[in-house]
């Protein structure tokens, strides 16, 4: 048997000459010293592999359209076997490239490995950087949540800014007149496909250049012989693989990846943030008013590159040695320093807090959707519908408007119709600006109490009256209502208005509402001072 | 080999390489041509934005309209916002979005400014940059009453 194989590899070997290519990928002299240090160009392509692998998998059931991605992004995190680990090695595997990619070309800037004669292939790695970078942009868009819209806003118009070519660069990225479905299939193609194949030809090239010259080997050399590259080196990178590698699962596994609502070009309360690596770009854009600002988006970010690519011919001094290179890497330190500031300063950043803030009609149209018979009928863990999960809301805006108002439409002979009266009205329209809120995420926590004086507020006060900036104007505003106002007074004027004011156009409420929601609510508004 | 040979050589070999240029470049000209978008302006006209009477006071209100609209084999909705506010007998109506970078700026109740959730971004009521990147005031668009229907129209 043993024969058998032997005589089948020699045929193989001899028709293919594959031992002699094993050879000479593996038995590379290396020079004596070599250590961890060099262990990190192992790790970035340990974690590009796995990119590739994890995107493959994601691939098989991801969609690229704006009708579906959203929900085949979520079907993968809840409906594929492993689908949320395999998501959360794809989303933590970006974010270990890019740190592996950094920390190798600070290795190497430090080491002084882009030295004579290996010039090129320091650029070589830069324009892999680069692609890497491309990646991290393209893959943002493709779950089609409010970050990945947003994100996608922000980095077309900055190509925008592109001297003479802006225009033309922004409509090549956008495919369409507008962020839309070409924009997707566009950004998918070259995630997909333009992109991976850019990578592999210039890991090719990375590698052959280094091979091609052999690598550097520690700054100052050592005396002893040198070590072949396998099993010796090998065997760090693994180790270096596996400790990244485990790293990685267990980021996977602990920390989902975020979906967030799905993208909404109308949304006034998201607040957008790129991913981390993007931060230091992101809080550089906030220094740039007016005119200027191409220089926070384009310039600096070239002129540094432009920088990193000339760095060979920077730096030509005789030695390796740190130390006689202080005019090269003290600046350099500094580069990097402002990039951590700037990305922990981006990272701190919050928007007002205000401008996020749910209003009475909301709060009270969120209370609606949970209690109300007429939702909860469907809308349940067991029911004929999904359950209404804030932050996964992923049907637009007037479907939603047309289910809630007309159940023939959607759910013809299951659902009550809502009444045709003023009360139903309101009803229907707190509900469906709630789902617009619910998009986003859940509504902030209060007491129950109040959250049924403001669903009551909701249904029978909010389309006349103004609280808190918001609400109709038929009636006085009530913001400040207790200035005015006692507790006995609102509630006689909500029972009936004719009895403290015989020319009032407010209905009477008495036997519509509940007395003790009227009381409840004449109380909360003598409150409000 | 003669020195006609090695012309003869010379020349062929400029014809290949020239011959797979043409080819590389045929190629590349067509996936070029495929991937530049091919994008007609709409002309501005008139739409309804709000009901003059759905304007709250004292508070620029966010109008949204929708627009059906080709994106390729596809047909969505572009949604845009508009702020639209009574100033004096006459109305103003500004568009939402951010003049730095395009994000979706929103009403700010409590400091009576525009702000950018983006890059920080402040405007006043009426449009002009009080604070940060923003290159422009927000952009103006062009609003008028139609008195028969009481609505609020807009050009866009």
């Amino acid at each position: 048997m043993k024969g058998l194989w032997a005589g089948l590899v020699d045929w193989l070997d001899n028709r293919t000459g594959f031992r002699k290519l094993r050879h000479h990928a593996l038995e590379e002299p290396l020079p004596a010293g070599t250590g961890w240090w060099f262990t990190l160009g192992s790790v970035l392509l340990f974690g590009l592999s796995v990119q590739a692998l994890t995107g493959i998998g994601l691939a098989l059931f991801y969609a690229p359209t704006p009708d579906h991605a959203w929900d085949s992004v979520r079907y993968i995190t809840t409906g594929v076997r492993g689908g949320a680990f395999l998501r959360g090695l794809h989303h933590w595997g970006a974010s270990v490239v890019v740190v592996a990619a950094v920390v190798h070309l600070v290795r190497v800037v430090f080491f002084g490995s882009y030295r004579k004669p290996r010039e090129v292939n320091w650029i070589v790695g830069i324009l892999l950087l680069q692609v890497i970078l491309a990646f991290g942009l393209t893959g943002y868009l493709l779950p089609w949540d409010q970050r990945a819209y947003w994100a996608t806003v922000v980095a077309i118009n900055i190509s925008k800014l592109t001297p003479g070519l802006g225009e033309l660069l922004a409509s090549l990225l956008r495919g369409g007149s507008e962020i839309g479905a070409l924009t997707l299939t566009r950004w998918y193609a070259i995630h997909v496909m333009v992109l991976p194949l850019a990578l592999v030809s210039l890991v090719v090239a990375h590698l052959y250049l280094m091979r091609r010259h052999g690598i550097s080997g520690p700054v100052r050399p050592q005396s002893g012989p040198s070590q072949m590259f396998f099993p010796h080196q090998a065997a760090r990178d693994l180790t270096m693989a596996a400790l990244v590698g485990v790293l990685l699962a267990v980021l996977a596994w602990k920390g989902a990846p975020p979906l967030e609502a799905p993208a909404d070009p109308t949304s006034s309360n998201y607040i957008p943030r790129p991913e981390w690596y993007f931060l230091g770009l992101f809080q550089l854009l906030k220094y740039f008013p007016g005119r200027w600002e191409v220089i926070g988006a384009l310039v600096i970010p070239g002129v540094a590159m432009g920088l990193l690519v000339l760095l060979p011919w920077l730096d030509r001094g005789r030695s390796r040695e740190a130390r006689q290179r202080m005019a090269v890497l003290v600046p350099f330190t500094f580069g990097l320093a402002i990039l951590a500031t700037l990305t922990v300063l981006g990272a701190r950043d919050s928007a007002p807090a205000s401008a996020a803030r749910w209003n009475i009609q909301e709060i009270g149209g969120a209370a609606m959707i949970a209690t109300s018979e007429r939702c909860t009928r469907c809308h349940r863990a067991d029911g004929l519908a999904a359950a209404i999960e804030p932050g996964h809301i992923s049907k637009p805006a007037d479907w939603v408007a047309m289910h809630v108002a007309d159940p023939e439409v959607i759910a013809a002979g299951v659902r009550d119709a809502p009444q045709g009266s003023a009360t139903a009205q309101a009803e229907t329209k707190a509900m469906i600006a709630a789902v617009s809120r619910l998009r986003s995420g859940a509504p902030p926590a209060q007491d129950a109490a109040t959250t049924h004086i403001y669903r009551e507020f909701a249904r029978y006060c909010f389309s006349c009256h103004v609280v808190d900036g918001a609400g109709g104007k038929d009636g006085p505003e009530l913001t400040h209502a207790g200035l005015k106002l006692s507790t006995e007074t609102i509630e006689l004027r909500i029972i009936d208005p004719k009895m403290v004011k015989p020319d009032s156009d407010m209905p009477a409420f008495g036997g519509k509402m509940a007395t003790e929601d009227i009381r409840a609510i004449a109380q909360w508004l003598a409150s409000r001072k | 080999m003669s020195a006609h040979d090695s012309d003869r050589r010379n020349t062929l070999a400029k014809l290949v390489t020239a011959g797979i240029g043409l080819i590389g470049a045929t190629l590349a000209g067509l996936v070029g041509a495929a991937a530049t978008p091919r994008v007609t302006a709409r002309a501005p006209r008139w739409r309804k934005a709000a009901s003059m009477f759905d304007l709250p006071q004292d508070t620029p209100f966010a109008a949204v309209l929708a627009d059906r609209q080709a994106d390729g084999w596809y047909e969505t909705r572009k949604e845009t916002v508009v702020y639209l506010e009574k100033v004096g007998d006459d109305y103003r109506a500004l568009s939402a979005t951010c003049t730095h970078l395009g994000c979706r700026v929103s009403w700010n109740a409590e400091t009576k400014h525009f702000h950018c959730p983006c890059h920080g971004g402040v405007y006043d009521r009426d449009g002009r940059v009080i604070s940060g990147p923003p290159p422009a005031p927000l952009t103006r668009v062009n609003v008028r009453l139609n008195a028969q229907t009481s609505d609020l129209e807009v050009e866009l």
